[in-house]
C-alpha cells in the first residue's frame, strides 16, 4: 500500500487542475496563472505526442504474457522513479495534461457582451493532426520478425528500404537510462525498431488505469450540481395546476373508515373470524392425492389435436409424379370447396424464395375466427353412424292387423260429458253414463239404445261384471253404488243374477257394524231400479273408479273423498265391504286387480304400489315419474302396467324387472285420460284430452328374454274437445278389436277395424 | 263428332239386355266416352225413348276415355252394354219415432216395417199407416214374410191378403204372425213364438216355398222351423222380469186366440260368435255369416254345416243371394263387402271387395238381376253396385245424413230404405214395371 501514497499525493493537483480545465471560473486567479505560464513548452511535448499514438497498443500486447510477474516491480520502479523526479516532472506532466487540447481563451463578446471562450485557429498543416502523419515504414500490418535477418525493417512510401536503426547492447541501454531522463518512459516501436518516449498523454492513461480511474482525464465525477429551479429568483411563476389543494390530501378518507369500521364490526359481532382455523380437527389432514381416480366430474383436458405430418405433395418443391395433371387442375376447380379431397393443388417451385404468401391465410383466419365464435367448450365425440339405423325397425302397421282404424258410429248423449263406459262380457252391450246421471245401455254394433236409467246425480263409474254366468253392471255415483240388470236375459242368467243379487236368505252381517249399508232397492224387481244399492260412508264423494277382480265376486271402489283413501273393497256375495287400508299416503286414484294373482295395484298421485291382499303386504312400490297418475291398466298377463299421468306421459312397466318404466311414450300433446289393454288382442289404446285416441299394438313375449314390442298404430280423431277435455275413457270390445271411447262431446264413438 | 283427329279404336258391341245391335265392328274415336257411346247406341237402334247405358269393357265398367280403358291395344275391343242405373230418387218418406230395423216392399202395394220399438207396421203405397202390431217388447231385428202355402195358412189359406209374418226380436223370440191385409181395417194375430235362442236374434229367413223358417241367433245358433203352428205349447213358458207385461199385452192382444210357443225342428250349430244373417239360397240350402267371420252353407234337411269360408278379422253384418245361386255377398265390419264363390274351396280367391267408406249394414240385390245390389251403410248413404265394377259404386244416393241404413228392399223400381231416420221410399234401377210406373205419381 505504501507505493500507492504518492499517487494519491498526485492525484489531488490534477484533480484540481483538470478541473480547472473545465470550469475555470470557480477557481482562484492564481491556479489561471500557472496554467497560462505553462503553455509555451506545449510544442516538444505535443511531437513525443505523435509518436506515443502509435506505440501505446505494444504496451498492452508485451504486458499481457504475465501481468502479476511483472508488474509488481515494475511499480515499485514507477513509485521510486516518481519519488525521484517527483518535483521535476510535476510541472511537465501538468504541462502535458493540460495541452492535449488548445486552451480557450475567455474573451467578452462584441455582440452580446458576456463573456465567450475563443479557441486559437487550427492550422491544417501536416503536423496538425498525427494521424495525418506518415509513418516511415510502410510494409503494412505484417509480422516483423520476417525483417529480423534483413538489414532493414522495411519500406518507406517511395519503395526505398528503411533501415535498421542503430541498436547498441545492453551497456548503451544501460547508459541510455541512466543519460536520457525520458528513457524510462519511452517504450520500444516495433515498426521502426526504436524507442519512442510516451507522450504526456498516454502516460496519464497509464497511470489511471493503474489507479483504476477512469482513463479520461476529462470526465469529472464530482461535478458540481446545477440548480435549475430552486434558488433565488428561480420559482415557477406559473404553478401547472391553479386549483386550490383539494380537502382530501391532508383530511383522512371518510369512505376507508367505513369500510375498515364494517369489517371492525363484523369481527366484532362475530361474523368474521379473523383466525379461523382452516380445519375442525387441529391435526392436519393429509391426502392421497395419487390414490383417487381422477374426477369424472370434469371432462378431461382436451389433447390437441395431433397435425398430419406434410407429406411430399405438400413440399414447395415435390417431385413430379404429385404434380397434378391439366384434368386434375380442372376438377379440382370446378368441385365444390366442401367437395375437395384436398384443399390444396400441389405446386412446384424452383426455390423458397420463389413461393408466394399463402394465399388462404385470410379465409382461414376467418374460419378461425368463427370457429372460435361458435366453438362450444365440450368435448364431442363424432360418431359415424348411419341416421337411418337409429331408427328402430317396428313392423309396419299393417302387417299388425286387425285394430281399429275408422269411426264406425257414434252413440250421441244429451248433454253432459259422458265419463265412463262399459262393454258387456260378450262385447253386444255398452253401457254409458253422462254427467247428467243419464245411464243408457245400447247395442255395440248398431249403437241403438235400449235401456236408460235416469240417476239423477253424477256418475262416475260403470263397470259390468265380467262373470258370463249373471248378467249386471255397477254404477258409482255420489256416495252410492247401483246394481243394475240388463232387459231381455235369458230366463238362467236372470234368475242366478236376481240369486246373487236379491237371495233369498241373506248372508250373515259381519260382527261388526261396517260403515257401508248394502241395501234392497225394490221390492218388486223391475229393470228401471236397481236391484241392489250400496251407500258409501257420508261424506266420501263420488264413486270415481269401479275395477271388478276377474272372478267377479269382488270388486274395489275409489272414491273422491273420505278417510282410508276412499278405496273400498265389496264383496257382491257375501254383501260386505271392506277398506283394505287404514291409512294410505297421497290421494288414490284409481285402484285394480291383478288378473291371476291375489295382487293389488293401487295408483296414488305418483307411485303405483302393489299389495299382496294374501300375505297383506306391500310387494313393490312403481316410480313411474309421472307428476299426477290418471289411468292404469294390466296387461291380461299380468305381468306389465301402462300407467298414464296428467303431464302426458305413458309410462309401461315390465312388472319382472324394476320399479322403473321399461318404455316411457311422450306421444299424446295434452293430459292422458284413460288406458285399456284389449283383453284378447295385443293392443293397448290411450286417450287424451287433445280429442285423439292413439292405439297402440303391444305384443309380450311368453320368454322373458325378448322385450315386449310397442308399435303404435292408430290416431283416432273424432272427438271434440270441450272446456279442455277430450276423450275421457277408452274402452275395448271383448273378443273384437274394436274400441269405444266417451268424450267430453256426451258422444261415445265405437271404432271398428 | 270430330273422329278424324283422335285415333280410332275398332269395337264390338254385345249386350245382354233386350237392345241388340247387330254384331258388326265400328271404329269408335278413341276419346269418347259413355255418354258419347250411349248417344251411339240409341241412335243406331233409333229408341223412341233415350235409354242411357252403361259399357263394360272386360269386366270393368266405362268410367273415363275408351282409350284409357283399351290401355293402348290394338285389338278389337269387346264392349259389352247395360242399362245405365239412374241415380236414385226420392219419392217419399214414411214417418217413424223410432229407429226401423227391417223392412219389406215385396207385398204388392204395401210396405212393411219392424221397429226398434218392436212393433210391425203396415203402410200403403201412399204412406198412410195401416196398423201397428206390437208384437214384441223389445226391438225387432228383421223379419220375414213367408209365402203362402197350404201349411203356413191352415184355416182360410185361399185369402191372398193375408200374410204369415215371422218377426226376430231382441227378446231372444221370434213370432209367426198373420197380418191379414184389409186396408184400415188390416189386423194381425200373434200365432206362435219361436223358443231357442238365449240371445237377441238377428235374423230371420223363410224358403221360398214357405214352408221353412230359419233363425239366427247371437248365440251363434241357428234354428230350422216349420212354418206351421202347433196345435200345444212346445217349449214350457218361462217367468221372466219382463214376462208379466208382455204376457199381459200378449193377452190383450190376442182376444181369444192363444199363442203357441215353438220348438226348433233342427238347430244348426257351427258358428263360434254371433250369427248376423242367415239366407236360404236354392234347393233347400241355406247361406248364414257371422261374427267370426265365416260364411256358411247349410244342407238345411239334414242341419249340417256343408262348407264354410273362413276369412280373416271380418265379423260379417249382412249377407244377401243373388238370383244366380253360388255366390252370396257379405258384408264386414271393416267396411268392405264381398262376394264370395261358395263352390271353391275354403280358399276366397275367388272373392270381389267392394270397399266402402263406412260400415256397410244391410245389402239387397235387385229384384231383376243378379249383379245389381244396393247397399246401405251408417254414413246414411246407399250405394247401388254392379258386380262387375268393383272399384266404384253405379249410383249412390244420401239419403240421410250421418243417420244409419239399417234395412233395404228393393222390388222393381222402389226402394225402401229404413234406418235411424225413418223409412223413405226411392226410385232407384233400370228395371221398368207398368204397375209400378202408374202408382209412382201419387206417391210423389
Amino acid at each position: 500500500m505504501a507505493p500507492l501514497a504518492p499517487h494519491r499525493k498526485r492525484k489531488q493537483p490534477i484533480k484540481e487542475k483538470s478541473s480547472d480545465g473545465s470550469d475555470s471560473e470557480h477557481f482562484p486567479d492564481g491556479g489561471l496563472d500557472l496554467l497560462s505560464g505553462d503553455e509555451d513548452e506545449d510544442g516538444p511535448v505535443q511531437e513525443s505526442d505523435s509518436d506515443g499514438v502509435d506505440a501505446f497498443p505494444e504496451i498492452d500486447a508485451g504486458s499481457d504474457t504475465d501481468e502479476e510477474g511483472e508488474q509488481s516491480p515494475r511499480d515499485d520502479d514507477d513509485s521510486s522513479e516518481s519519488e525521484e523526479g517527483g518535483q521535476d516532472d510535476e510541472d511537465a506532466l501538468s504541462d502535458d495534461d493540460l495541452h492535449i487540447f488548445p486552451r480557450a481563451k475567455t474573451a467578452i463578446s462584441d455582440i452580446t457582451g458576456h463573456p465567450k471562450k475563443v479557441y486559437p485557429e487550427i492550422e491544417p498543416d501536416y503536423d496538425s493532426d498525427s494521424s495525418t502523419e506518415d509513418a516511415p515504414n510502410r510494409v503494412g500490418n505484417v509480422p516483423l520478425h520476417w525483417y529480423d535477418d534483413l538489414p532493414h525493417i522495411g519500406y518507406d512510401v517511395d519503395g526505398k528500404k528503411v533501415l535498421k536503426p542503430a541498436r547498441g547492447d545492453e551497456l548503451d541501454k544501460f547508459l541510455k537510462t541512466v543519460d536520457d531522463p525520458s528513457a524510462w518512459t519511452s517504450a520500444f516501436d516495433k515498426n521502426t525498431q526504436t524507442d519512442k518516449p510516451l507522450t504526456a498523454e498516454e502516460l496519464d492513461i497509464i497511470r489511471r488505469l493503474q489507479s483504476l480511474e477512469n482513463p479520461d482525464a476529462s470526465y469529472d465525477p464530482y461535478q458540481p450540481t446545477v440548480e435549475w429551479f430552486t434558488g433565488k429568483g428561480k420559482e415557477e411563476v406559473m404553478p401547472l395546476s391553479a386549483a386550490p389543494e383539494p380537502k382530501r390530501r391532508w383530511v383522512p378518507s371518510k369512505w376507508e373508515k367505513q369500510k375498515v369500521m364494517k369489517i371492525v364490526r363484523a369481527i366484532r359481532q362475530g361474523r368474521i373470524l379473523p383466525s379461523k382455523p382452516k380445519t375442525t380437527s387441529s391435526q392436519r389432514e393429509f391426502f392421497a392425492i395419487w390414490n383417487d381416480e381422477p374426477s369424472s366430474v370434469h371432462a378431461p383436458p382436451l389433447p390437441a389435436p395431433k397435425l398430419r405430418l406434410p407429406t411430399h405433395s405438400e413440399s414447395y418443391n415435390p417431385p413430379e409424379e404429385y404434380l397434378p395433371t391439366e384434368e386434375e387442375r380442372k376438377e379440382w376447380e370446378s368441385t365444390e370447396k366442401e367437395d375437395r379431397e384436398r384443399d390444396y393443388l400441389p405446386q412446384k417451385y424452383s426455390s423458397l424464395r420463389l413461393v408466394p404468401a399463402y394465399d388462404q391465410i385470410i379465409q382461414e383466419r376467418f374460419g378461425r375466427q368463427l370457429d372460435l365464435y361458435l366453438a362450444p367448450r365440450i368435448q364431442r365425440t363424432k360418431l359415424n353412424i348411419d341416421p337411418n339405423s337409429l331408427i328402430p325397425k317396428l313392423p309396419s302397421p299393417n302387417t299388425l292387423r286387425p285394430f281399429p282404424s275408422y269411426k264406425s258410429l257414434g252413440f250421441a248423449h244429451v248433454r253432459g260429458r259422458v265419463r265412463c263406459v262399459s262393454i258387456s262380457p260378450d262385447g253386444a252391450w255398452a253401457v254409458s253414463a253422462d254427467e247428467e246421471g243419464i245411464v243408457c245401455l245400447w247395442e255395440v254394433i248398431v249403437g241403438r239404445e235400449v235401456k236408460r236409467w235416469s240417476l239423477g246425480e253424477k256418475v262416475g263409474a260403470v263397470d259390468w261384471c265380467p262373470r258370463t254366468d249373471v248378467s249386471f253392471f255397477v254404477v258409482g255415483t255420489e256416495e252410492k253404488l247401483h246394481f243394475f240388470i240388463p232387459p231381455n236375459l235369458p230366463p238362467a242368467i236372470l234368475t242366478a243374477t236376481r240369486a246373487l243379487l236379491n237371495p233369498a236368505t241373506l248372508p250373515s252381517t259381519p260382527a261388526t257394524p261396517s260403515l257401508v249399508k248394502w241395501v234392497d232397492l225394490p221390492k218388486v224387481p223391475t229393470l228401471e231400479t236397481p236391484l241392489l244399492s250400496v251407500e258409501l260412508p257420508p261424506s266420501s264423494g263420488l264413486v270415481k273408479h269401479v275395477a271388478w277382480h276377474r272372478k267377479g265376486d269382488y270388486f274395489a271402489t275409489v272414491s273422491s273423498g273420505g278417510g282410508q283413501g276412499g278405496v273400498w273393497i265389496h264383496q257382491v256375495s257375501r254383501r260386505h265391504s271392506q277398506a283394505p287400508f287404514k291409512k294410505i299416503k297421497g290421494s288414490v286414484q284409481l285402484v285394480l286387480f291383478h288378473p291371476s294373482k291375489p295382487h293389488f295395484f293401487v295408483a296414488t298421485q305418483r307411485y303405483v304400489r302393489i299389495y299382496n291382499l294374501a300375505e297383506q303386504k306391500l310387494l313393490k312400490m312403481l316410480i313411474p315419474g309421472i307428476r299426477w297418475i290418471s289411468s292404469m291398466d294390466v296387461h291380461p298377463s299380468g305381468d306389465h302396467l301402462i300407467v298414464g299421468g296428467y303431464d302426458r306421459k305413458l309410462c309401461w312397466f315390465d312388472l319382472e324387472l324394476n320399479d322403473k318404466p321399461y318404455k316411457i311414450l311422450r306421444y299424446h300433446s295434452r293430459a292422458i285420460r284413460s288406458l285399456h289393454f284389449h283383453p284378447s288382442y295385443p293392443l293397448f289404446a290411450s286417450s287424451s284430452d287433445d280429442g285423439s285416441i292413439q292405439v297402440f299394438h303391444a305384443r309380450v313375449y311368453s320368454d322373458l328374454l325378448t322385450d315386449p314390442l310397442i308399435v303404435p298404430l292408430k290416431i283416432l280423431r273424432g272427438h271434440d274437445v270441450r272446456d279442455g277435455l277430450g276423450v275421457l275413457q277408452v274402452k275395448w270390445v271383448p273378443k273384437h278389436p274394436w274400441l269405444l271411447s266417451t268424450g267430453a262431446d256426451s258422444t261415445v264413438a265405437v271404432w271398428c277395424h | 263428332m270430330d273422329g278424324s283427329v283422335s285415333p280410332s279404336i275398332p269395337v264390338m258391341f254385345t249386350t245382354k239386355t233386350q237392345y241388340q245391335l247387330p254384331p258388326q265392328k265400328f271404329m269408335i274415336p278413341a276419346s269418347w266416352r259413355r255418354f258419347q257411346l250411349s248417344q251411339l247406341i240409341n241412335t243406331a237402334l233409333s229408341l223412341p225413348r233415350i235409354v242411357p247405358f252403361d259399357f263394360l269393357i272386360r269386366g270393368v265398367l266405362l268410367g273415363g276415355s275408351l282409350s284409357e280403358a283399351a290401355n293402348g291395344e290394338e285389338e278389337t275391343l269387346e264392349i259389352e252394354y247395360i242399362e245405365s242405373v239412374m241415380p236414385p230418387t226420392k219419392l217419399a218418406a214414411l214417418p217413424h219415432e223410432e229407429w226401423v230395423s227391417s223392412i219389406s216392399c215385396s207385398v204388392p202395394g204395401h210396405f212393411l216395417t219392424g221397429s226398434y220399438d218392436g212393433a210391425l207396421r203396415v203402410f200403403d203405397r201412399g204412406q198412410t199407416l195401416f196398423h201397428t202390431a206390437p208384437f214384441h217388447a223389445a226391438p225387432i231385428t228383421s223379419f220375414a214374410i213367408v209365402p203362402s202355402s197350404q201349411q203356413a195358412a191352415p184355416a182360410d189359406a185361399d185369402d191372398g191378403d193375408r200374410l204369415l209374418v215371422v218377426t226376430a226380436s231382441h227378446d231372444r223370440t221370434a213370432q209367426i204372425s198373420r197380418v191379414s191385409l184389409d186396408g184400415t181395417r188390416t189386423t194381425s194375430t200373434p200365432l206362435a213364438t219361436l223358443h231357442l235362442h238365449d240371445a237377441p236374434v238377428a235374423d230371420v229367413a223363410s224358403s221360398q216355398d214357405g214352408k221353412n223358417i230359419l233363425t239366427a241367433g247371437w248365440d251363434g245358433l241357428i234354428g230350422l222351423w216349420s212354418a206351421g203352428i202347433p196345435e200345444s205349447d212346445e217349449v214350457p213358458l218361462e217367468e221372466t222380469i219382463a214376462a208379466p207385461e208382455r204376457k199381459k199385452r200378449r193377452k190383450v192382444q190376442e182376444g181369444g186366440g192363444t199363442v203357441k210357443t215353438k220348438a226348433p225342428s233342427a238347430v244348426l250349430r257351427s258358428h263360434t260368435a254371433r250369427v248376423s244373417a242367415v239366407e236360404f239360397s236354392d234347393g233347400g240350402n241355406a247361406v248364414s255369416c257371422g261374427f267370426d267371420s265365416t260364411v256358411r252353407t247349410w244342407d238345411v234337411e239334414r242341419g249340417l254345416c256343408s262348407h264354410t269360408i273362413t276369412v280373416s278379422e271380418k265379423p260379417f253384418l249382412a249377407l244377401a243371394i243373388p238370383s244366380t245361386p253360388e255366390t252370396a255377398l257379405a258384408a264386414s265390419v271393416d267396411r268392405s263387402v264381398t262376394l264370395y264363390d261358395l263352390r271353391t274351396g275354403t280358399s276366397t280367391a275367388a272373392s270381389v271387395k267392394f270397399p266402402h267408406p263406412a260400415t256397410p249394414a244391410t245389402l239387397v240385390f235387385a229384384q231383376s238381376s243378379a249383379t245389381q245390389f244396393a247397399s246401405g251403410s251408417y254414413d246414411g248413404v246407399v250405394r247401388i253396385w254392379d258386380v262387375r265394377s268393383a272399384t266404384r259404386e253405379v249410383a249412390s244416393a244420401r239419403v240421410w245424413d250421418g243417420q244409419k241404413v239399417l234395412a233395404l228392399s228393393w222390388a222393381g223400381e222402389v226402394m225402401a230404405i229404413a234406418g235411424e231416420g225413418g223409412v223413405e221410399v226411392w226410385r232407384a234401377g233400370a228395371g221398368v214395371e207398368g204397375g209400378l210406373q202408374k202408382e209412382t205419381p201419387s206417391m210423389a
